[in-house]
């Protein structure tokens, strides 16, 4: 913050914006370096993050909190006001979405509040459009990740023990077809999913567990312009994620793995979802209709993992259509 | 196409949390934050396309928290009989641990001004010149009472029956 004379002379104030994540690249050496010998300053930046992680949990409980009626309809019309005729479908208004920015929230404040360093957005220069959205995408896949691996109650909205009924219900909230790719063969079972919303409208979020119990998930949105990209990569702390758009749908995958691991998950879920939805599944409508047509149902594939893991529904589901 | 929508919901969720640390109550919380928004979308013309939606938005908060917190002294104190009933019957249960309750005590002890910085910093991760601009101080009285917040946390957790916060390492 202030002037610096000496070169390794670390004042009170940069201590704080350590902590704060609020400090420069080159000052923070600086501190870290004073932080390795001074134990004491050591132990007052540690007290001073956990006051940080305390605060976050006594009050992040907001977040999850609808608001009341009246600053709903406030913060509706603000945005009227002043979104720059940025007029967004109703989206936006819908509990999912509010609880989405909460979660954003979380995770935007976690990171700038306390971890300090590194947690600006990974988003590269604006060289396309595309690429822009395409980057916030992976950036929602991410926190979408983050948030919902991290606490068991929020883990899936839906379950796969009926994977036509959860695929087609994500497809009607899409307005696409989308699918939960069978990742049997490098050990990954579908656990269920959830509707979230994004930068590109809604998407959809397939979870997926190994034996070991370690969690992925499948991001899947719809850009406005489907142009074809190859395989990105962005890593946020621990989570890795890859993300591509194939024919109209743009994926992410997220998982706490390394990027080579992640990619081969990834390769496989691209195969998948380039061959098409299995035929078991059948479009939306069809399949409220004639339920019986579809002849072949290769149930081996999705039967060889008994679901170990108990979906558990959070109560957002019960609100939305 | 920009991020608005999801932005200003991002901004007004913090801001609900910001008021319900501050207040406490979360009748009150709800209250400040709808006087802000009341008076945030009165005013939209005077927010500027692309300058700082949500230093805008925790300055005009802050103003009617001032503005509240003076009339109130103003006039005699009126007990609202659901407020009262909101501040017994619903003690936040988050506060079950030890150490969440000390906290909670820690950060109630503070003088407000203190307490502000303390939550629109730690909490709430705005940054420092935007808080200096929102309470209308400069930034080394930010610094200065931040630093101060956080010892006066400290020296209480310290003291309260050995809580420890070696947590983060």
């Amino acid at each position: 913050m202030n002037a610096h004379q000496g070169l390794g002379r670390v004042t009170e104030d940069e201590l704080h914006a350590y902590v704060d994540g609020q400090l420069d690249g080159n000052r923070r050496l600086a501190v870290e370096r004073w932080l390795a010998e001074d134990a004491e300053a050591s132990r007052r930046a540690e007290d001073y993050r956990a006051q940080a992680m305390l605060l976050h949990e006594m009050f992040d409980t907001v977040l999850r909190e609808p608001p009341s009626d009246t600053v709903q309809e406030l913060s509706d019309r603000l945005k009227g006001r002043i979104a720059f005729n940025d007029n967004r479908p109703a989206w936006h208004a819908r509990p999912l979405v509010r609880f989405a920015a909460a979660v954003m929230l979380v995770v935007a404040g976690a990171a700038g509040g306390w971890m300090g360093r590194g947690v600006d957005q990974q988003v590269a220069a604006p060289v396309a459009q595309q690429r822009q959205t395409l980057a916030t995408f992976a950036q929602e896949a991410t926190q979408a990740h983050r948030f919902y691996t991290s606490d068991e109650r929020f883990q899936v909205e839906l379950g796969a023990d009926n994977q036509d009924e959860l695929n087609g219900w994500l497809s009607k909230r899409m307005g696409r077809d989308v699918f939960g790719p069978d990742l049997g063969r490098i050990g990954y079972r579908l656990i269920g999913g959830r509707s979230l919303p994004t930068d590109l409208g809604a998407g959809a979020q397939y979870m997926y567990a190994n034996d070991g119990n370690k969690r992925i998930t499948l991001f899947v949105g719809a850009p406005q312009s489907g142009n074809q990209s190859n395989f990105s990569f962005t890593q946020n702390g621990d989570v890795a994620t890859f993300y591509w758009v194939e024919g109209p749908l743009a994926y992410a995958l997220a998982g706490r793995l390394s990027k080579e691991e992640l990619l081969e998950i990834a390769k496989a879920v691209y195969q998948d979802v380039k061959a098409g939805p299995p035929r078991r599944e059948a479009p939306p409508e069809q399949q409220q209709q004639q339920p019986q047509q579809q002849q072949q149902q290769p149930q081996q594939q999705q039967q060889d993992h008994p679901p170990g893991v108990q979906p558990i529904s959070d109560t957002q589901k019960a609100k939305e259509s | 196409m920009s991020k608005f929508g999801v932005d200003l919901e991002v901004h007004i969720a913090s801001l609900r949390r910001y008021a319900r640390a501050l207040m406490r109550n979360s009748a009150d919380a709800e209250d400040l934050v709808q006087e802000a928004l009341t008076r945030a979308v009165a005013r939209a013309d005077s927010f500027q396309a692309g300058t700082n939606l949500r230093a805008w938005l925790f300055t005009i908060l802050h103003n009617v928290h001032v503005n509240q917190v003076r009339s109130k002294a103003a006039r005699p104190q009126e007990v609202d009989v659901d407020d009262v009933e909101s501040k017994l019957v619903s003690p936040p249960r988050q506060e079950e641990r030890v150490e969440l309750r000390e906290m909670m005590r820690a950060v109630d002890e503070l003088p407000e001004e203190q307490r502000k910085v303390l939550l629109l910093v730690a909490l709430e991760g705005l940054k420092y010149d935007e808080v200096a601009d929102m309470l209308g101080v400069p930034i080394g009285t930010v610094m200065s009472r931040l630093s101060r917040a956080r010892e006066a946390v400290r020296a209480k957790l310290a003291n309260e029956g050995g809580v420890t916060l070696r947590r983060v390492k």
